[in-house]
């Protein structure tokens, strides 16, 4: 089925006002498929209709199953490359220079829904890479948290598929992962940075002793929570950074009006949400 | 650095160059008839038309998604009614801004450098609009030519330029920065020496000169605003002379943002994360519109 521009545009708003997630123009063949799926699935004629389902009483229970066809769960190796460069070039030494000046060399960082761990290896692999230089003699503490403890285990087993590791560059490919047999294991100097464990987001008693974190990273999971978990979450992240840390987000989501305490830092290809 | 200082230096290296090039007699002049109250659309478009590469500009400019004609314009007579006379000395010192540097051969890609400028022209409406300003054209314009400098840098200090150029690359410095600490003056400097010398209305000139200093503008200061938040904005939206700029900034630090939320204190209530997605959605219309205007050179009727 083709969509029109403006049903398009529609529902593009729709999802975003309602999940903070942005769909690209690019991305309209993308929706344009899922959305026949849910269309079938609903029985209804035109997108018109599927549009007035979604607002209609039943809307949040079939906004689930779209949203369910309209999000990947996949996740692998340095996944957004804006925001990791914005962090090498820019705001790790930015946080390093803080707290060098108050003697404080230990860094914090948190890959909350870690999934099976891509997100938060991927930040080891870099943190490593500056022990010699920008990192020598500092502390470096790395934990991945999820809800789900299938995932968790992978991410301690830390073996991978061509899919995970394709975006890997060749510097940290070479140093950092062994091939055997189509499996990609990843080194114990990385492994060793990480530390995984279930946490559920919700959990108020247990997300106020996550505390002093440099870095928070809590991508593709917000888009699921409604406006008052998704504020109360954010404001667990707020306090859970150091004074002068940064969350971030996916690529295509977007905190607007969640969270007035935290400030846009915007750099090429991406922005971060400073403390 | 003293701002006084990188003038002078502007004006000697710009004085050096002599072979500086020149806008088209034909735009001058539609500049200078534009000043008779009682000129007609047919004269104006007479005189265009005997300037084939600029009217071939400004059809393509007529009928790219910025101005939006519900249907497309051929004439360039109909063109010129469409826009009125006013906008017309605006299309004439675009199109000959583009013309005056067409040469491919400096530091920046020319294609990298309009796709930033056209970019910022087109965010520079988008941003205008949202504060009321009054003259969408004008912050259209302003965003088209306010980098006017860097393509004298690429072009005629080529060596010293790609050294700043080669500096900042994966580095987190500013051009402008880069370019007062290694050269002694900036592209807002240059730019305006050269915008002078082909009197350009005072209201550009400032924008040229001071759209990375808003505040310190007198004319327009919202003006530059407009144009210095647009050009943040494009910087960090892949609209960046191909990647060779790096700015990060947050908006309530800049003064750009402090002028524009006087002006319009609904402003603060900007989507910020969603006026970037729009922006990724509109870069491919810039590089679109960019490359249209770059191979124009179809025969268009009068």
């Amino acid at each position: 089925m083709a969509l029109s521009d403006k049903d398009f545009e529609q529902l593009r708003d729709f999802i975003y006002n309602l999940c903070g997630m942005y769909f690209h123009a690019t991305k309209k063949y993308f929706l344009e498929s899922r959305l026949t799926r849910r269309m079938e699935a609903t029985g209804t004629k035109t997108c018109q209709d599927y549009y007035l389902l979604l607002k209609s009483p039943r809307g949040s229970e079939e906004l689930k199953y779209l949203m369910d066809e309209i999000t990947t769960n996949e996740t692998y190796f340095f996944r957004n490359v804006p925001q990791l460069a914005a962090l090498e070039n820019k705001l790790l030494p930015e946080i390093v220079e803080v707290k060098n000046k108050m003697g404080f060399r230990k860094l914090r960082i948190w890959s909350a829904a870690s999934s099976s761990g891509e997100e938060a290896y991927t930040m080891a692999m870099i943190l490593l890479e500056k022990r010699a230089t920008l990192l020598k003699d500092w502390i470096i503490e790395i934990v991945g948290t999820d809800i789900n403890e299938t995932v968790i285990a992978q991410a301690k087993e830390g073996v991978y598929n061509a899919y995970s590791v394709r975006n890997i560059p060749d510097l940290y490919k070479r140093k950092y992962i062994r091939e055997d047999n189509g499996k990609f294991i990843l080194a114990p100097e990385v492994k060793k940075f990480v530390t995984f464990s279930k946490l559920n987001l919700y959990e108020d008693s247990k997300m106020i002793f996550m505390k002093s974190f440099d870095f928070i990273f809590c991508a593709n999971v917000l888009i699921y929570f409604d406006t008052a978990s998704k504020s109360k979450v954010v404001q667990h992240f707020y306090n859970n950074l150091q004074p002068y840390g940064y969350f971030f987000v996916g690529q295509s989501e977007s905190l607007h009006g969640v969270n007035d305490k935290f400030k846009t830092v915007h750099f090429p290809g991406g922005f971060g949400y400073k403390k | 650095m003293d701002r006084n200082l990188m003038m002078e230096r502007a004006e000697i290296l710009v004085g050096a160059v002599d072979d500086l090039p020149t806008i088209p007699v034909v735009a001058t002049q539609v500049i200078q008839m534009l000043d008779n109250p009682d000129v007609s659309v047919e004269e104006i478009a007479d005189l265009m038309l005997s300037d084939q590469v600029m009217t071939a500009r400004v059809m393509k400019l007529i009928n790219s998604p910025v101005y939006k004609p519900a249907q497309e314009i051929t004439s360039l007579k109909r063109a010129l009614v469409y826009l009125g006379l006013r906008h017309i000395r605006e299309l004439a010192l675009t199109t000959s801004v583009i013309n005056a540097f067409d040469a491919d051969s400096g530091a920046i890609e020319l294609n990298a450098f309009w796709e930033h400028s056209f970019g910022v022209g087109m965010v520079s409406k988008v941003i205008a609009r949202k504060v009321g300003y009054q003259d969408l054209e004008k912050a259209y314009i302003s965003g088209i030519i306010h980098d006017l400098g860097e393509v004298f840098l690429s072009n005629y200090l080529r060596e010293p330029f790609q050294e700043v150029l080669d500096k900042i690359k994966n580095h987190p410095i500013k051009l402008v920065d880069a370019e007062a600490e290694m050269l002694g003056t900036t592209h807002c400097e240059i730019g305006l020496c050269i915008a002078r010398r082909w009197n350009f209305p005072e209201v550009y000139c400032e924008v040229i000169s001071c759209h990375h200093h808003p505040a310190e503008a007198t004319i327009d200061p919202v003006l530059c605003a407009i144009v210095n938040l647009a050009d943040l904005f494009c910087t960090v939206r892949e609209l960046n002379y191909g990647d060779r700029q790096w700015v990060s900034f947050n908006l309530n630090e800049e003064e750009a943002w402090a002028i524009l939320k006087k002006e319009s204190p609904a402003l603060a209530q900007l989507d910020e994360e969603r006026f970037c997605y729009e922006l990724d959605d509109a870069v491919p219309d810039v590089k679109e519109l960019v490359a249209s205007i770059f191979n124009s050179t179809e025969q268009v009727k009068s």
